[in-house]
């Protein structure tokens, strides 16, 4: 089906763009369905683990809550006040939606799967998910808020401090892979009796300093200071509203199940698991359910841990994180020459 | 100074926070799906209500106005009149004002021939004041003891 309708789209747009559009759309599609799917998961998540009960009414279980959400926030008034730098202002919803659009188009599906296939995938990744954090700093600085300014300053500190950490730990992963390619580090997990062991087997420290690491940069909680409610009214979206409030939304969930998927193909060994082998499919089935664990815990952690202090978030970055992953990958290093 | 000890018992409060959370969200909900469930109100002490006895099929209020005069809000509004050739009075109107009621029960515990109760009611919202005035008398039919004797 998806050949026919590509074969369509190409006697008009010619081969390339006809991949690009049926691509853009897949991603896009899944997405919305994704953060529409999260959103609901974490209502669900935060009222089951108060014991409440969670949206009951829109469709079965509240499943349809999201969709009406959205319907509401498109029939929104886009409000812009007036003393915003309004080039800015308007950019910053978009420069931090297409990088995580982007950055879904990088991870690999399976063994035969992925919307564009980078050689050094990783490093794009990192590249990317560091754009996000410019786009929310134009958001805080052109609102002309001082919420929103200490909002994206706050954001800012937070998401450079954290990246390194994340960024260590998946260098240790890197190293034991010797590769940056995200589909050769799935290929190349090491073989025990046959089964091919994940690599939170080898780096169980990496794996939860990346773990905290992209709870970090997703500004979610415990370390969601940039948007802390109680202090900063929204932070960075004070001053959004209607569909441009709805793409850091997007942006935000979208962030989070890309970086879990990228944890999973470091960490838990992407699209691999039983019988794959014989039945290509599972790979993304595989994946996204590596994907949606790791999401769950960021929500399981986000409704039980309160809010870090700014100072406390710093130090546990600087004076903890970073030093342990360093250690991390030194060590990470030693053994492997010690072995090879 | 960070320690490798505190870094270990922090983590380890952290699983346990977790822990409590994950308990938490295996267990039963507590919330009451208001409009489709409704609470079990039977032993609830709701606005006062005139009791129903099977022997007569309908209240034994006499008007002798114990309970207007023990009511510490002024919430009742009685008045009685006598069935010719009965001893007793029965009760013609009966309005108790349940805005001003604070369902303190001294009414029940006075009242002589035990024709007062609390209901099981608990969703009397109004939109009006004059809607909180409830007619206790409004769910009997005609009294039989003034058939035809009535003016």
């Amino acid at each position: 089906m998806i050949a026919a309708l590509h074969g369509i789209l190409a006697r008009v747009l010619g081969d390339f763009g006809a991949t690009l559009a049926l691509g853009v759309a897949l991603i896009l599609g899944y997405l919305t369905f994704n953060v529409l799917f999260l959103i609901w998961l974490e209502r669900k998540v935060s009222a089951h683990a108060q014991r409440r009960l969670g949206p009951m009414e829109v469709g079965p279980h509240g499943a349809l809550q999201t969709v009406a959400d959205m319907l509401k926030l498109l029939s929104k008034q886009l409000v812009t006040p007036v003393a915003t730098d309004h080039f800015t202002f308007l950019m910053a919803p978009i420069l931090i939606f297409v990088p995580t659009v982007c950055l879904a188009s990088l991870v690999p599906l399976g063994p035969a799967q992925a919307f564009a296939d980078m050689p050094n995938g990783l490093a794009v990744v990192v590249v990317l998910s560091g754009v996000t954090v410019i786009a929310i700093f134009m958001a805080g600085w052109s609102s002309n808020n001082k919420y929103a300014v200490l909002g994206g300053m706050r954001s800012v500190a937070q998401v450079v401090a954290y990246e390194i950490p994340v960024l260590l730990s998946a260098l240790s992963v890197v190293l034991i892979a010797q590769t940056l390619d995200l589909r050769e580090l799935v290929n190349g997990l090491p073989v025990w009796h046959g089964v091919p062991l994940p690599y939170v087997v080898f780096e169980p420290v990496a794996a939860l300093i990346f773990f905290i690491g992209i709870t970090a940069e997703t500004n979610r909680a415990p370390f969601d200071i940039p948007e802390a409610e109680s202090e900063l009214v929204g932070g960075f979206h004070t001053e959004y509203s209607g569909m441009r409030f709805a793409l850091f939304f997007f942006a935000e969930y979208t962030n989070m199940l890309v970086l879990g998927a990228v944890g999973a193909t470091l960490f838990l060994g992407g699209w691999e698991g039983p019988f794959v082998g014989a039945l290509p499919w599972l790979g993304p089935v595989y994946l996204l359910l590596k994907a949606y664990l790791v999401v769950f815990l960021m929500m399981w952690a986000r409704w039980t841990f309160p809010r870090l202090r700014f100072d406390q978030l710093m130090n546990f970055a600087w004076k903890l994180l970073i030093p342990v992953a360093l250690v991390n990958l030194v060590a990470t290093a030693v053994v492997l020459g010690l072995v090879a | 100074m960070i320690t490798l000890r505190g870094v270990l018992e922090g983590l380890r409060s952290l699983v346990d926070g977790m822990g409590v959370t994950g308990r938490h969200m295996v267990r039963p909900v507590v919330t009451l799906q208001y409009p489709h469930e409704r609470p079990d109100a039977a032993h609830w002490g709701g606005p006062i209500e005139l009791v129903t006895f099977p022997e007569t099929g309908t209240h034994d209020c006499i008007a002798c106005n114990a309970c207007a005069r023990i009511c510490p809000s002024d919430c009742f509004d009685i008045e009685g009149r006598r069935p010719e050739g009965a001893k007793k009075m029965r009760a013609t109107k009966f309005l108790l004002d349940f805005s001003t009621c604070s369902l303190c029960g001294l009414c029940i515990d006075v009242c002589p021939t035990d024709t007062l109760r609390y209901s099981s009611r608990y969703d009397d919202a109004a939109y009006r004041r004059d809607l909180t005035v409830n007619d206790l008398l409004a769910p009997f039919p005609e009294d039989p003891s003034f058939a035809g004797k009535l003016p």
